[in-house]
């Protein structure tokens, strides 16, 4: 891969006429420029928002670093921080290991299993607010599939979003449902790169699937397993859309992620300032994770 | 019956189970907008005994159901056509120059890190600078957000495959008289056509699913998308179980056809927009 970019080829490039020389920098602008303009600027100019107090929306004073200090006094905050987390290791553990059941279950070739493949990633194409319209539809107390199923069986219809932990559930099983084909797709991707030597040694040898799956899937799976767990981590971490349709938070705080309370500190309460001092916390945590999987993905590539 | 038999067995019990998992929540809803209202709320039947369209004639009519679906093609295409143009240009450069004081390579890692930022931490500061601007409830200023997350997208799927093709053919062209940049219009894109694709399909589906940016960024039908027309709806009716059911079906519909449209490259697409 690297090697592309020979010496001489690099020095041909500069060899070439004005214009070809201005090449790179004329080509690479705009998009410098689109970045720098729509999310570098407003990322300092957003900072420095961070550091104010707000009244209606308009900013009263500079408050030096008060709003990151207040959020760890602020119960709400810590009460969201600790929802997410929870919410974060749930989703990713479930999801990694459906996901790779379901890769090993269709890792073969064949038409019929091309056919369930794309069956099995629906979900994850289907918009995140759609994706929360659906499954009100299924946990509504009255008329959703639960309580009709409930209904035809001669059960009490189960309440789901009126309790907190059934809510907070709830949002699990609709982000296991929506994300597992993600999951899925990457391993997938992994274990059909792996080579094939390992496992027919293993099975001239005489050894078991399950053998042959410690032994080998999983070591040689294990740096694809660590950049899908991340990456999928770092989406869970700022989950926003589904909760926004299915609960809005509640009830009470039980789905109250990070996210929505941000959201709702700057939406409803207009405190501009402390929203922007919590959203930043949450953008370190999620450049560290990323600074992470980038580093993973980097000597992947090698 | 014999071992191979029982294991053949269980795998398609599981294959099944996972499909039934993956159809029945969308099925149920599909279901749901097809019945009236008086059915969904007294009959709690399973499968609908009159099949009606009221729910989404209503959506066309009474609703701007329309408005949401053109705002959304609209600023989908258009993002997405910007970041494919602005996007592959800068992809090729990382992949093949060499910039003053080794620039590219910081270039291509802070592109990355910023694809990974999730909107939400951004949206407080977009927000203030559209207002500033005086962009907010514009297409404009969704168009302008989409097409520089979906550049730093395609500046990261793209460099990669340019890096692939082999820099031979492009000089072959220059000595043929080509100058640098029609040798990259001529040869290299036609190459990396399938790296396009991919990154087209990907870009497409985040695009139109995107909520959080136009929740902020937009607040009439002038500008409002799908997603955000269908969250709305349905946070003003709460019960009327038919039409937001109905909303659903619509808001996913566009994005499920062109995923069928596109169904020979999607799997690709989702993949390599994921990890690649």
């Amino acid at each position: 891969m690297a090697t592309v970019m020979t010496p001489s080829a690099v020095g041909r490039t500069f060899r070439g006429s004005g214009l070809d020389r201005a090449l790179p920098y004329l080509m690479l602008g705009p998009t410098l420029f689109l970045v720098l303009g729509v999310i570098v600027y407003p990322l300092i100019d957003g900072l420095r928002s961070s550091t104010g107090f707000f009244r209606f929306g308009r900013l009263v004073r500079s408050v030096g670093l008060d709003n990151y200090s207040r959020a760890f006094a602020d119960p709400a905050f810590i009460d969201a921080l600790l929802t997410t987390a929870r919410f974060v290791f749930l989703v990713v553990t479930i999801e990694t290991v459906l996901g790779l059941a379901l890769a090993l279950l269709v890792s073969r070739e064949g038409r019929f299993i091309r056919r369930i493949r794309a069956t099995l990633i629906l979900p994850m194409i289907i918009t995140p607010v759609v994706v929360g319209i659906v499954f009100r539809l299924i946990y509504a107390s009255d008329v959703g599939l639960l309580a009709s199923i409930a209904h035809a069986v001669g059960l009490d219809p189960p309440q789901i979003l009126s309790s907190g932990t059934g809510a907070f559930w709830g949002l699990v099983v609709l982000d296991v449902w929506e994300w597992t084909p993600l999951l899925f797709l990457i391993l997938l991707a992994g274990i059909q790169s792996m080579p094939v030597e390992p496992f027919e040694a293993a099975r001239v040898d005489g050894a078991s699937a399950w053998r042959s799956f410690v032994d080998h899937t999983l070591p040689l799976l294990r740096p694809t397993i660590l950049v899908a767990v991340t990456l999928r981590a770092i989406e869970a971490l700022t989950t926003f859309d589904q909760v926004y349709v299915l609960t809005r938070g509640g009830p009470g705080t039980s789905t109250q992620l990070i996210s929505i309370y941000g959201y709702q500190t700057f939406f409803q309460f207009q405190e501009t300032g402390y929203a922007a001092a919590m959203l930043f916390m949450v953008a370190l945590v999620v450049l560290l994770a990323a600074g992470f999987a980038v580093g993973l993905m980097r000597r992947r590539g090698r | 019956m014999t071992r191979y038999g029982l294991g053949r067995l269980a795998w398609v019990a599981a294959a099944l189970a996972a499909i039934l998992f993956a159809l029945t929540p969308l099925v149920w809803m599909v279901l749901t907008s097809l019945k009236s209202n008086r059915e969904i709320t007294q009959e709690t039947s399973l499968v609908p005994e009159s099949l009606t369209s009221a729910n989404y004639v209503s959506l066309f009519s009474g609703r701007e159901f329309g408005a949401y679906l053109t705002n959304s093609i609209v600023v989908t295409t258009l993002s997405v056509a910007i970041a494919l143009i602005l996007g592959t240009q800068a992809a090729y450069v990382l992949a093949r120059f060499r910039l003053w004081g080794g620039m590219q390579r910081y270039v291509g890692f802070s592109l990355l890190m910023v694809r990974l930022l999730p909107p939400v931490v951004i949206i407080i500061p977009i927000f203030l600078v559209a207002q500033q601007f005086g962009l907010l409830n514009t297409q404009l200023s969704l168009i302008v957000v989409y097409a520089t997350f979906n550049v730093t997208i395609v500046v990261w799927m793209m460099e990669s495959f340019f890096r692939e093709i082999p820099v031979d053919l492009e000089e072959a062209a220059m000595v043929d008289g080509d100058t640098r940049f029609t040798a990259f219009r001529r040869i290299v894109l036609p190459l990396a056509a399938p790296g396009l694709v991919a990154t087209g399909i990907f870009a497409v589906i985040t695009t139109y699913n995107e909520f959080l940016f136009a929740l902020v960024l937009t607040s009439t039908p002038a500008a409002e998308t799908m997603p955000v027309g269908a969250a709305t709806l349905i946070g003003r009716i709460n019960v009327d179980w038919g039409a937001m059911s109905a909303a659903g079906v619509i808001g996913a519909l566009p994005i499920v056809v062109f995923s069928i449209f596109v169904q020979k490259h999607l799997v690709r697409g989702l993949t390599m927009g994921a990890v690649k």
